[in-house]
């Protein structure tokens, strides 16, 4: 998995955003981070996770039950 | 006119109230350990709000079901049966540790199975196994020993009327105040639609058996929505249905695996899952064990003892509800960090005198924050 690349699929709550975090702290501010998750319940948390984060969360889309989230970490 | 049977008119109405807490579920989201959760890892408060307000209403409902002589509540097994303090706490703990393994306390299972995560299809059988393991199997004389060595008599009643109403006023009263003080929680309304329809819920199911159940030769089982020993014992009546009962309990687990269900298709939502390896496998068995031996010892689960249990005002129930919050606690803290003695470690720094900012929300230790 590349340093800017996440996957989570096949994960359910809390195990996307909990990954999600680790892998941001390690990331500088600025970085675009894609995420794939299968969780249904992912699109409303990672909106969350970005809004208390100060991240962007800069597009969204689902394809065939995989979702896939393009974040841009804040500062 | 059809005159029915009690135990079909409540059966029916359990189904049908499950349906409506699958659905709204589901549609918004509500859920116990993700309440937890989100506090945790995002500092994101909204959803338990919501649990807190649907305490409130349930609470304030269950009450005044009482109050005006609809339901004697001294009939459910909060009040009217010989409690276990142990059993709440060690119980409570197994539980809330539980429902961080598996994903979701026994409500949330039953929900997604409904949205067809197969998952939770092993997790809600393991779980029905071990909760009649602990009712009336294998594990039974264990948590008959620690029932017996940590006995409190029965409560009887909520307490004289005035007692009940400072109760109610305090924690109910309190609760709500304090979930709907926050501008972002009232601006979030699937957060503030599932606190109170799943609140109403409560004492919607306790009507369903105390007043429709109201037969003064046979009285039905006073009760209202629980999931651990229902999901055991709707697997005991999917085995033994040609001889078995419809109970409650056992309908409001099927209602709530429909009403999820129905809410799932109609969002398009649905989606088969499974695991995505052993070690996932092992995480949702160690779960599913826990919450079904858990919950029985603690005489009931997130919601049987959070909500339903709590809005009697049972002394255990207060007592089990932090004991399950602490295990769902410390098993989310131990998937973060690793191991029970960095989660405890963790725990025990976060909660510390400079972690909570004014406006009452709590803010980790830097290094220990949930941003990126």
């Amino acid at each position: 998995m590349s340093e800017t690349k996440l996957d989570v699929t096949g994960l359910n709550c809390p195990l996307p955003i909990l990954h999600a975090r680790k892998f941001m702290q390690r990331i500088s501010a600025g970085t675009v981070v894609e995420i794939r998750a299968s969780d249904p319940a992912s699109v409303k948390d990672f909106d969350a996770f970005c809004r208390k984060t100060n991240s962007d969360l800069l597009d969204h889309r689902e394809e065939e039950g995989v979702f896939t989230f393009n974040i841009r970490k804040g500062s | 006119m059809i005159d029915l049977e009690p135990a079909t008119l409540i059966g029916a109405s359990a189904f049908a109230l499950g349906a409506v807490f699958g659905a709204i579920s589901q549609l918004t989201g509500f859920c116990t350990m993700g309440a937890l959760s989100d506090v945790v890892f995002m500092d994101d408060w909204r959803r338990l709000r919501a649990w807190m307000l649907a305490l409130a209403v349930a609470l304030a409902g269950t009450q005044g079901l009482y109050g005006a002589g609809w339901i004697d509540l001294g009939r459910s097994v909060y009040l009217g049966a010989p409690q276990s303090w142990g059993g709440a706490v060690l119980g409570g703990g197994m539980f809330g540790l539980g429902m961080t393994l598996a994903g979701g306390c026994g409500a949330k299972t039953l929900v997604r199975l409904g949205g067809g995560n197969l998952k939770s299809l092993v997790v809600v059988l393991v779980m029905g196994l071990f909760a009649m393991m602990a009712l009336k199997g294998l594990l039974a004389p264990l948590r008959l020993g620690l029932e017996r060595l940590t006995a409190v008599a029965a409560a009887g009643s909520p307490g004289p009327p005035a007692l009940r109403a400072v109760l109610v006023a305090l924690i109910g009263g309190g609760l709500a105040w304090w979930s709907l003080k926050d501008r972002a929680f009232r601006r979030s309304k699937p957060d503030l639609l599932s606190g109170l329809v799943i609140g109403a819920l409560i004492p919607a199911g306790w009507a369903a058996s105390g007043i429709l159940g109201n037969d003064p030769f046979d009285p039905a089982p006073l009760t209202s929505f629980s999931f651990a020993a229902p999901i055991g014992g709707a697997l005991s009546y999917l085995m033994t249905w040609t001889g078995a009962t419809l109970s409650f309990g056992v309908a409001a687990v099927a209602g709530t695996i429909a009403g999820a269900f129905a809410a799932a298709a109609l969002r398009h939502e649905l989606r088969l899952e499974g695991f995505t390896g052993i070690p996932d496998l092992l995480r949702h068995l160690a779960g599913a064990a826990l919450m079904g031996s858990g919950g029985v010892l603690a005489l009931g689960c997130t919601i049987g003892q959070g909500l339903t249990g709590v809005s009697t005002l049972s002394p255990v129930s207060l007592l089990a509800l932090p004991a399950i919050v602490a295990g769902g606690l410390l098993g989310l803290k131990r998937l973060e960090e690793g191991s029970f003695a960095a989660a405890l470690k963790a725990l025990v720094r976060s909660s510390g005198p400079s972690a909570a900012a004014p406006d009452g929300n709590h803010r980790p230790h830097q290094g220990n924050g949930c941003s990126g």
